[in-house]
Parts: C-alpha cells; sequence; structure tokens
C-alpha cells in the first residue's frame, strides 16, 4: 500500500472511530497536530485510536512516551505503520 | 451515625476489615471469580465466599454477589445501631454500579450475539435467562434488601459512578432532615465483573501489580469489590432511644466538573470547592480537619488532581492533615466505595486511629502530602475528618465526619426540621424528544389531544452540537436534547444546575455488545471509548458535561417509575436547599434484549392496548420559587405534594391531598388497572383520567414525560391541577402540581 493511501485509511479511521461526524476525513492534513490545539483529540481518543490501529491495521502502537511520538501527526502514525510492516 | 456494617476483601464484617486495615494487609492479588487471560491487569481485590441468603433455588438465582454482600453489610448495619424497619419510618438509599453485571455477562454476549429466533432454546424453558436478568438492574440491589430486611417506608436507589456510595449517604441525610424520615440504612455495592475489569483495562487506568496510590511508582489503580452500609438518624432520636453515635454526618457537598466522561478536571478547582463547602456545611473549618480519606485512586491523573484540591482547601493546613487511600488495601470498590471509605472515615474518627496507604514506599513528592504509610496507628483524637469520591463524568462529592457532640449544635446541618427548607418548588421548563418530534411547553400541553404515529424515527442529532456530543451515545443524545428544550434557550446561570435522570436498566443492549466483543476477541479488543458509556450514570455524566452543568448530578433506578423517582429525588434536593435547580427526568433507549427476556414482566405487555416500545427522553426543571423568580423564569407549576411507596401503595395513597377545585385531572403514563384502583381510593377519582402512551410510545421514561405533560397542561391554563401518578413492580410515586 503506498503511503498516501495508508495515511487516507488513517484519516478515515480517525473519523470513523472518533465519532467526528461531518468531517471529511480528506481534509485532515498530513502533518496537523492530532492533539490539543489541532483536531482537539484527547487522551481517551488516543486510547480508542491505538486500539482501532492494532485491529484494523494490524499494527500496535507502544505505550507511553513512543505513543506520544507516534500520535504527533497522521504522518507519524504512518511512518510508524510503514516500520513496522517493513521490519 | 448509629451503626455500620462492611464486606470488604479485607473481611466480612466491620471488626475484620477495620483490623485488617490497621495492620496495612493488602487484599489485591490474581483474580479468581473469572478467566483473566489477556488482561493487562490480572489484579484485583476479591471478596471471599460471598454468601447467599437461604431459599429455593428459583429464588437465590435472582440474588447477585452484589445484593450478597449489600445484605450482609447493611444488616450488620442495622444490627449495631439496633434498628428494625418496621419500628420507625426507615429509608434505604442504595448506590452502585455493576448490580447483576457479574452473573448476567456470558447471557448478555449470548443474547447479542443469537438471533431472536433461537430464544426458545438460548433462554431455556425454566425461564433460567428472565430469572438471572431479574438480578441484573441496579435496582435489584435495592428489591433484595427490601425483601429481606424492610419494609422500609421509601427505597432509593441511585448511581454516579465511583461516588455513588457517597451519593447514597447524602440523599439519606436530606431525607432525615426534611423530617419524613426517621432513620436511614445508607451505602453502596458492588461486585467485581469482567466488564468493569476489561473496561478500566482498555482505559489504561490499571496497574498491573497491586496499585501504590500517591507513590511516584504508581501507574493505576486497582479493582475491588465489597459492600458499605451506614445508619443515621438525628442525635435526639439515637439519644432518645439509648443508641450510642459512633460518629456525627456533620458536613457533605456534590457536583459535577463538567469537564470529561474519564479524565479529572487537572486543577481540582471543584473538587477544593466542595471540600470548602462540606466543611463549611458542617460549621467548621479547615483547622478541625484532622484526617482525609482520599478518593486516592492511584492514578497518575487522579492523585495529583486530589492533592492540589486538598492544598487549595486546606490551606496551610495541608501540612499538618494526615491523607491516606484505602484503595492500596481494598482495591476501587466502585460505587461502594464513597460509601465503605465514609465507613472507614467514621470510624477512624471514632477509634482516634488512623488507617494507612498501603503499598506506598516512595511518596510523589510533587504531592506535597502528609502520609500514613504502610500501618496505621493511634492517635490523640480526630475531630473531624473529610471523605472523597469522584465518579466518571466529574460526579464528586465529599462527606465530613466528627466526634459526636464535636459540631456546636447551632452550626451543625442535623437538625431535623418539621418538613423542607422550602415548599415552594416550581417547574420552570420541560421537555419531551421521541417518535412525537421534540416537544416544549405548548406541544406537550397540547399532546393528547392529537395523534401521533409512534413509529417515527427519532433524530437527537438534528438538535445537537455535534462536535461537542460526538462522545455521547445515543441514550445520551436523546437526554441532552429534552434537557437543553427543559431548561430553555433563555436559561442563565446554568452553573449550580444538577441533573438527575432514571435509567431502569442501565445500556444492557451495548453492554452485551461490548462483552460479546471482548469475549470474542480477548480483553484487548475492549473499546475505551465505548466503556464510559455503559454505567448507568453515563448519560447524567454526558449531559452535565454537554450542557455545562456543575450541580448535583447522578442516575437513579426504579424499573418503569425511574423517571419519576428522578424528579421526586430532584424535589427532595431543591426543597432541603442542596440545590437551587435540578433538571430531571429520564431517557431510554429501546432495548432488545430487556424486550427480548423480560418483555413478559411488564404492565403494558398484559394492556390490551399496550403501544410500540419507543426512543423517549423527558425532562423538567424543578426549581426553587426563589431562584425562578430571581431569574424571571416562566413558572410552570408548583410541585404541591410528592408521595413514594414501595408495595401496593394502598396505606400511602391515604396521605394524599384531595384537589381544590374542579379543574384537576390525573396523568397516568400507561392505562393500569392498579392505578384505577388506587385513585378511586382518593378524592381524585372523579377526575379527569388522561393517559400518555397512545401519544407517545412504551418507555420506561414515560413517567417523565407524564410530569412533563402535566406541567405544560397547567401552565398553559388547561387544568388547574394535576396528579402524576406512576406505578412499576411493587412501588409508585404520586406528584401533585398546581397553579402557581
Amino acid at each position: 500500500m503506498d503511503s498516501q493511501r495508508l495515511r487516507l485509511q488513517i484519516k478515515r479511521l480517525i473519523v470513523q472511530e472518533l465519532n467526528l461526524r461531518g468531517r471529511d476525513p480528506e481534509t485532515i492534513e498530513d502533518d496537523a497536530p492530532l492533539f490539543g490545539a489541532g483536531l482537539g483529540l484527547d487522551s481517551l481518543d488516543a486510547l480508542q485510536l491505538a486500539m482501532s490501529i492494532e485491529e484494523k491495521i494490524g499494527v500496535s502502537i507502544p505505550e507511553g512516551e513512543q505513543a506520544r511520538e507516534i500520535f504527533r501527526s497522521v504522518r507519524a502514525i504512518a511512518e510508524h505503520v510503514a516500520k513496522v510492516r517493513g521490519a | 451515625m448509629t451503626g455500620l456494617g462492611l464486606v470488604t476483601p479485607l473481611g466480612a464484617d466491620v471488626e475484620a476489615t477495620w483490623a485488617g486495615l490497621v495492620r496495612g494487609e493488602r487484599a489485591i492479588a490474581p483474580v479468581t471469580l473469572f478467566d483473566v487471560a489477556g488482561q493487562r491487569a490480572g489484579v484485583a481485590a476479591q471478596v471471599a465466599n460471598v454468601t447467599l441468603p437461604d431459599g429455593p433455588p428459583e429464588v437465590i438465582a435472582s440474588w447477585s454477589r452484589t445484593a450478597a454482600m449489600a445484605r450482609i453489610a447493611a444488616k450488620e448495619a442495622m444490627l449495631s445501631a439496633r434498628l428494625d424497619a418496621r419500628e420507625a419510618r426507615v429509608g434505604l438509599v442504595v448506590g452502585g454500579t455493576t448490580a447483576g453485571m457479574f452473573e448476567t455477562e456470558k447471557l448478555l454476549a449470548r443474547l447479542h450475539a443469537e438471533p431472536a429466533s433461537r430464544d426458545k432454546r438460548a433462554l431455556g424453558s425454566a425461564g433460567g435467562a428472565f430469572v438471572a436478568m431479574l438480578s441484573h438492574p441496579l435496582t435489584a440491589t435495592g428489591d433484595r434488601l427490601e425483601e429481606q430486611l424492610g419494609p422500609f417506608s421509601r427505597v432509593r436507589v441511585l448511581s454516579s459512578a465511583c461516588s455513588s456510595g457517597a451519593n447514597a449517604v447524602v440523599v439519606g441525610a436530606i431525607w432525615l432532615l426534611s423530617g419524613e424520615i426517621d432513620a436511614v440504612v445508607v451505602g453502596g455495592s458492588d461486585g467485581l465483573c469482567r466488564l468493569t475489569l476489561s473496561g478500566f483495562n482498555a482505559l489504561g487506568a490499571l496497574d498491573p501489580e497491586p496499585c501504590r496510590p500517591f507513590d511516584r511508582r504508581r501507574r493505576g489503580a486497582s479493582l475491588g469489590e465489597g459492600a458499605g452500609f451506614l445508619v443515621i438518624e438525628s442525635a435526639e432520636r439515637a439519644l432518645a432511644r439509648g443508641s450510642q453515635p459512633v460518629a456525627e454526618l456533620a458536613g457533605w457537598a456534590m457536583g459535577s466538573e463538567a469537564h470529561h466522561i474519564t479524565n479529572p478536571a487537572p486543577d481540582g478547582s471543584m473538587v477544593a470547592a466542595l471540600i470548602e463547602r462540606a466543611i463549611a456545611r458542617a460549621g467548621l473549618s479547615a483547622a478541625d480537619i484532622d484526617y482525609v480519606n482520599a478518593h486516592g485512586t492511584a492514578t497518575p491523573l487522579n492523585d495529583p488532581m486530589e492533592a492540589a484540591a486538598l492544598a487549595q482547601a486546606l490551606g496551610d493546613e495541608i501540612r499538618r492533615v494526615p491523607v491516606s487511600s484505602s484503595k492500596g488495601q481494598i482495591g476501587h470498590t466502585l460505587g461502594a466505595a464513597g460509601a465503605i471509605e465514609a465507613a472507614i472515615t467514621a470510624l477512624v474518627v471514632a477509634r482516634r486511629t488512623l488507617v494507612p496507604t498501603a503499598g506506598l514506599d516512595e511518596p510523589d513528592p510533587s504531592l506535597g502530602l502528609v502520609h500514613i504509610p504502610h500501618v496505621g496507628h493511634k492517635t490523640s483524637r480526630v475531630r473531624a475528618a473529610v471523605s472523597n469520591a469522584f465518579g466518571f463524568g466529574g460526579m464528586d462529592t465529599v462527606l465530613v465526619f466528627s466526634e459526636p457532640e464535636f459540631v456546636p449544635k447551632a452550626n451543625g446541618p442535623m437538625l431535623p426540621r418539621a418538613g423542607y427548607a422550602s415548599s415552594s418548588i416550581a417547574i420552570t421548563g420541560v421537555g419531551v424528544l421521541g417518535p412525537c418530534g421534540l416537544l416544549g411547553v405548548e406541544d406537550c400541553a397540547g399532546l393528547l389531544q392529537r395523534s401521533t404515529p409512534v413509529d417515527a424515527a427519532v433524530d437527537p442529532d438534528a438538535y445537537l452540537d455535534l462536535e461537542r456530543a460526538r462522545r455521547l451515545d445515543r441514550t445520551a443524545r436523546l437526554a441532552a436534547v429534552a434537557v437543553e428544550r427543559a431548561a430553555g434557550e433563555s436559561d442563565t446561570g446554568t452553573e449550580a444546575t444538577g441533573v438527575i435522570l432514571g435509567s431502569a436498566f442501565g445500556n444492557v443492549d451495548s453492554s452485551a455488545a461490548f462483552l460479546h466483543r471482548t469475549f470474542l476477541k480477548g480483553p484487548r479488543s475492549a473499546s475505551p471509548a465505548d466503556f464510559p458509556n455503559l454505567v448507568p450514570s453515563s448519560p447524567v455524566g454526558h449531559v452535565s458535561i454537554y450542557a455545562r452543568y456543575r450541580g448535583p448530578s447522578f442516575a437513579t433506578a426504579d424499573f418503569a417509575a425511574s423517571g419519576e423517582s428522578a424528579i421526586v429525588q430532584a424535589y427532595q434536593l431543591v426543597a432541603s436547599g442542596e440545590s437551587q435547580r435540578i433538571v430531571a427526568g429520564a431517557a431510554e433507549t429501546r432495548s432488545e434484549i430487556v424486550d427480548r427476556v423480560l418483555g413478559v414482566l411488564f404492565e403494558y405487555t398484559a394492556s390490551q392496548t399496550a403501544a410500540p416500545r419507543v426512543d423517549l427522553a423527558a425532562a423538567v426543571v424543578v426549581e426553587a420559587l426563589s431562584e425562578a423568580r430571581r431569574r424571571g423564569a416562566r413558572v410552570l407549576a408548583h410541585i404541591t405534594q410528592v408521595l413514594e411507596w414501595r408495595g401496593d401503595g394502598r396505606v400511602a395513597i391515604e396521605a394524599l391531598r384531595s384537589p381544590r377545585g374542579e379543574r384537576a385531572e390525573v396523568l397516568l403514563a400507561r392505562a393500569d388497572g392498579g392505578a384505577d384502583e388506587l385513585i378511586d381510593r382518593t378524592g381524585w377519582r372523579f377526575h379527569p383520567r388522561l393517559v400518555c402512551a397512545p401519544a407517545l410510545g412504551e418507555s420506561d421514561a414515560l413517567g417523565a414525560a407524564a410530569v412533563a405533560v402535566a406541567a405544560a397542561r397547567i401552565g398553559t391554563a388547561r387544568a388547574a391541577e394535576a396528579l402524576v401518578l406512576g406505578l412499576a413492580r411493587a412501588r409508585g410515586y404520586a406528584i401533585v402540581l398546581a397553579l402557581p
């Protein structure tokens, strides 16, 4: 799967799993911060997102400080997924 | 407080628990009650050998571990107070969250997975599922205690997640203050189950090792189970019957953070305000407090928030007052925690002995608290002590206990009155959402004249700010819309508003889906976002966050009269001065599983004119008349009398006052022969009877809608007085409304 398609898949997952109704996944920017100021997500969303990425994409998100880095943006999540799959 | 009873992982009575607490014993160990394979944290504090009462198997099958623990603790409390429910007007208030969840988890998962057509086999010919489901709802705990230890004059079952037990104490105290009740048995009980362990694990809220409150290495809570009950009565009554008070319930405060469904507001400002209010209510100051029993869950978020709140509320005294959390020993007992820890706090006062925080080896220096690590010890005196309880959705309650006679009589709150502080209580708004659409005052008033299709789709999203509402499940959405409609667009000063909503069975279908998924795919597939929506108080928490209400908030449960119980509870809180304004009612999403398994139970299925089951939410604003006038609100009706009972109601209904004039009417949720029989015993017998079900559809929230319709009809001069009679299995409520 090319990286752009993976990022779109992640965006769709974010909108669906976090119930961001009315939000078009394509309008989420690759590098926009997901938490706090950006999409306004919080720690509960991070947990839900981690669970659904593991279930739907088959890649687990480590806990703690590493998760914070991975959840920085859609691009960072996609890079983590690609790295795990490539390994 | 003249009696108490405890069932905890440390022991099955007060003395065994107390001895374990002081010695610093930790009861947190690998769970053996059920399979914990795949759970991130597999340790919890279990109660060994929960004994059920004697009886035939079909009766015992309706007992959950939760109810069984409640029975043991409530019985111990009543025995130690030498209280007999038959000898006085005794009230029972029970808090909880899980009730019979443990006993019904496998059944629910199966019902979720199997189509209804296979029910004959799945449910078994002996009605095993039927009996098991009777143990499931919160109300069951209250019902079992009523059967075993009653009859009680009043029974209330409530939930505010992890502050349920503490809120039960407050509701009982308010009943005493009204002078309508002589003594109350109050407490909480919650059994461990797969759903809570999987859910809290999904939230990453549990430590894989036994928890370490206030420790720098703390990584989360440990779950526990148990029951705690207290007998409270006025000091005068206790002395008159030669009963020795253990300690005095001197003050309390409850409120909502309106912040987040799972996380506490980090600055602790709401909690600090409640601690200050509870101490002030006791007529005391921070200098009088000698001990704090903290909520102390050992999660990374709770402990710093609570430490900040204590520092803010106690000021410099924080450097003197020892603080401990019992959760390092008995775990977090959820709906029972507030009551168990209230009992522990009272014992600390009575026995002048501080109990420790077990598991605390390296205190987190950033918290700045005075600890009691490892083991407890005697102290010279504990004049007064604080007990904190915080729940999901930010529903917080603070209790203050003191030595008997320590609080000067003139300052203390425990002076029973001849009645409530305020007799002028108004309904200032109504809102109903269902297949009928969204109804305000005018629509509600005219509702029964028109015929509406009850099979229309109900779409709460059309009325909500979807971004703000994204975490709300369907029931919470229905509730939020009805509540906002009732509160009205012009409503200002919502800060102190509370919200109380009835829930007959909780979120059964979503719990079943959650359980099915975790059984099938393992605990790690448990959804952290779905879990907070499974506690019966979830819609209340969501509404308080959505509408930014910071007053007292909790759910009540009383089968098909849950809405009536919520409105009556709101009346009691406002009339006692505990709150200025509460939006109360019920929101129910039709449960396919409840209909399948318990459908035959309900009154309406026997009725020839039964309406179809619908999704329905209804709310009314219950407000002190003085407050309504101050803000210039439209007063629709006064609440002039409220009655509630267990049993057939024939004795209780005798207290119902007759209507004052001709333009009076009776509002009923559904056509009901039992209601007709009761009305015929009253001065309301010759007045018209209006029935809501044909226009609104059938729902456990229908009683709340009947109150809304009654208030709207008076507010629009269609009637001058109305009696709303709400009945469910062996329980009932009468709410009388009249022209301002």
